[in-house]
């Protein structure tokens, strides 16, 4: 009998683990991946109702369509490679040097994110807008402009307002790393005659590419979906998110949405892959 | 009883349970109609105009669902046998495409009075399966303090922005409604017709440069209001709003070639509540018209309305406004969409 009770044991932690999980299983499965196939479906199914691969195929031999995927791509790319290159020396500072501030510092970069994104983007119309604050110092209050500057609808406006959205996500990534490395693997460094630049490029830099790539990921793959800011500040960009928000607002081709969407997945689903072997390269 | 876990799961969820079938036996009688509404000033409208005296006659109660009409009718089509959805506010273009899918009911004087006084024509422009109730005009709303000397007609608007007089704030194509009030109207003013856009994309191709485009109504207002643009392609309904805020240097001009009508059409899905009927009554009743007209500065189209005198100076004639071919647009409005994105961008 006891040896009968204790192989019941670990069966009903594994049944007790499985209900805990049941939930969130359940949620993601009813909500998000039921969803998700559906949609997925749709751009296979022919009108009369066959197979059918033929909006892939127009979708992926048209120019445009090609240079909308292309644009998608590049734009999140940028916005992935500034928010990193901004957020890595806040994050340093975070962990280093804030000390007792560091907690001001993450309210900072979290107080933002309270706030809806359409106010923020708002907000950065106001500002530099044709007759906005920017203007107004550069044309009439310093004098160093004899007209005012178109800044919104171009392509630098709309990836800053984007990193200014997602740097957040990459600095609270690269600082849970940052915080976790060995400092007495830097001092070694130093004590051995290296420079802190050196130290800092051959040890400290290599031990966080975990976080960086985290962030990375993390800020691609928002950015690769940014939908609200684009639309109101432009820049003339030209992504799938737009166009499949379109496909259902305006012309109601749901197929089509379908198959942009299908795509957009696919492509963030490879620069997630391909994200993760670079990560894992540099063997962390 | 003693209360162990078990028992108070069993007990919350059996709670659960009947507080979510609370709701069901209303809906079984037939008792409680959803309807549709805009967000906003345009809900309690409803609410205020149409709701209220629906409840009062009937004895029964309305639900406002807020959305869209791209959104309801999605919502109609996934259960066109059992509708979500008992009446809907719908855009022209898609009052047509819902009409032409078999998913509403005809509109008929004998279950709808009230459609006596309503124009014909707007009935026809439904396929006969829906009507018109409210309308406004695209035009030209302007910058007082900036603008001395508006435009007043679509082809001048071309020519001074083209110049570089102005910056123009334009609907940008992720809005709805602009294939009709501002593409079809600009194209139609410049002489282009359904099948001709090209005096449009020219015309657009010559104003590139002193474009800015609003995704939607209020970051038009914000383009005009933080200087980003000096005028623009807006509604009438919306600038006299403006008006009534305080905000005293908009003003609207209907260009002189005649502002499309972007109307507001209503229809009843096949198998929704058979109360839908009393409450499309109200809807197009004179004096719950009236009241809603005045509430949004908008025109309304039952014909024995009498507007107050502040109204009737802003609201614009419907002769003086364009009716767009709703349904020709609906055949075209997806190579419209492809080739401004092409041409245009987003």
């Amino acid at each position: 009998m006891p040896d009968q009770a204790s192989a019941q044991a670990p069966m009903s932690a594994a049944l007790r683990r499985a209900l805990l999980l049941a939930p969130a299983l359940i949620f993601l499965a009813v909500f998000f991946v039921m969803p998700l196939v559906d949609n997925s479906a749709r751009s296979f199914i022919a009108e009369d109702g066959g197979f059918t691969l033929s909006r892939y195929g127009a979708f992926l031999t048209d120019r445009f369509y090609l240079g909308v995927i292309a644009e998608t791509v590049i734009l999140s790319a940028v916005v992935t490679a500034v928010s990193v290159v901004i957020a890595y020396p806040v994050a340093y500072v975070l962990v280093r040097k804030a000390g007792r501030l560091s907690g001001l510092i993450v309210f900072l970069l979290i107080a933002p994110l309270l706030t809806s994104i359409i106010m923020r983007t708002f907000g950065w119309q106001v500002l530099f807008a044709r007759r906005g604050l920017v203007n107004q110092w550069l044309v009439t209050d310093l004098g160093l402009l004899d007209a005012p500057l178109r800044w919104l609808n171009t392509p630098g406006l709309a990836i800053a307002a984007l990193v200014h959205v997602l740097v957040p996500f990459a600095v609270l990534s690269i600082a849970s790393v940052l915080q976790g490395v060995d400092r007495r693997l830097e001092e070694g460094a130093l004590m051995l005659g290296a420079s802190r630049f050196r130290t800092f490029l051959e040890v400290t830099l290599p031990l966080t590419t975990d976080g960086i790539g985290t962030g990375a990921i993390l800020v691609f793959m928002i950015a690769n979906g940014s939908f609200v800011t684009l639309v109101l500040l432009g820049g003339g960009f030209q992504t799938l998110p737009l166009l499949i928000y379109q496909q259902f607002n305006t012309t109601r081709d749901f197929a089509l949405a379908s198959t942009m969407s299908t795509v957009l997945l696919v492509i963030a689903l490879a620069c997630l892959w391909l994200q993760l072997r670079l990560v894992r390269r540099q063997g962390v | 009883m003693k209360l162990n876990r078990r028992n108070f799961i069993g007990t919350g969820m059996a709670a659960t349970g009947l507080l979510g079938l609370s709701g069901l036996p209303l809906r079984a009688q037939g008792k409680t109609l959803n309807v549709t509404a805009y967000g906003g000033v345009w809900e309690q409208a409803v609410r205020d105009c149409f709701v209220a005296p629906f409840e009062a006659k009937t004895g029964a109660t309305a639900t406002v669902s807020l959305g869209g009409p791209a959104q309801w009718l999605a919502q109609v089509e996934a259960n066109p046998e059992a509708p979500p959805l008992d009446v809907l506010i719908m855009s022209p273009d898609l009052a047509v495409l819902a009409a032409e899918s078999g998913l509403m009911d005809d509109f008929t004087v004998e279950k709808l009075p009230n459609l006596a006084h309503i124009p014909q024509e707007f009935t026809d422009a439904c396929l006969g399966k829906g009507t018109y109730f409210d309308y406004g005009v695209g035009g030209i709303t302007y910058n007082k303090q900036v603008v001395a000397d508006p435009p007043r007609s679509f082809a001048d608007f071309v020519e001074r922005v083209a110049a570089g007089e102005f910056v123009a704030s334009v609907p940008s194509i992720q809005y709805g409604p602009t294939t009709v009030f501002f593409l079809w109207a600009l194209n139609n003013a410049l002489g282009g017709d359904v099948e001709n856009t090209d005096p449009f994309f020219e015309a657009m191709a010559k104003m590139k440069d002193n474009l800015v485009f609003w995704a939607g109504p209020n970051d038009f207002f914000n383009h005009l209001s933080s200087g980003e643009a000096d005028l623009g392609i807006y509604f009438d309904g919306r600038t006299w709003n403006h008006v009534d805020e305080g905000v005293d240097w908009i003003d609207f001009i209907n260009p002189s070639e005649g502002g499309a009508m972007t109307a507001v059409a209503i229809q009843k899905p096949k198998h929704a509540s058979d109360l839908a009927w009393d409450y499309l009554n109200e809807v197009l009743d004179a004096g719950n018209q009236a009241k809603f007209a005045e509430i949004l500065n908008y025109g309304v189209t039952n014909t024995q309305v009498q507007y107050s005198e502040k109204l009737a100076a802003r609201v614009t004639p419907l002769s003086e406004a364009k009716l767009p071919p709703y349904a020709d647009i609906a055949r075209v409005r997806a190579d419209w969409v492809d080739r401004w994105n092409r041409e245009i961008g987003m």
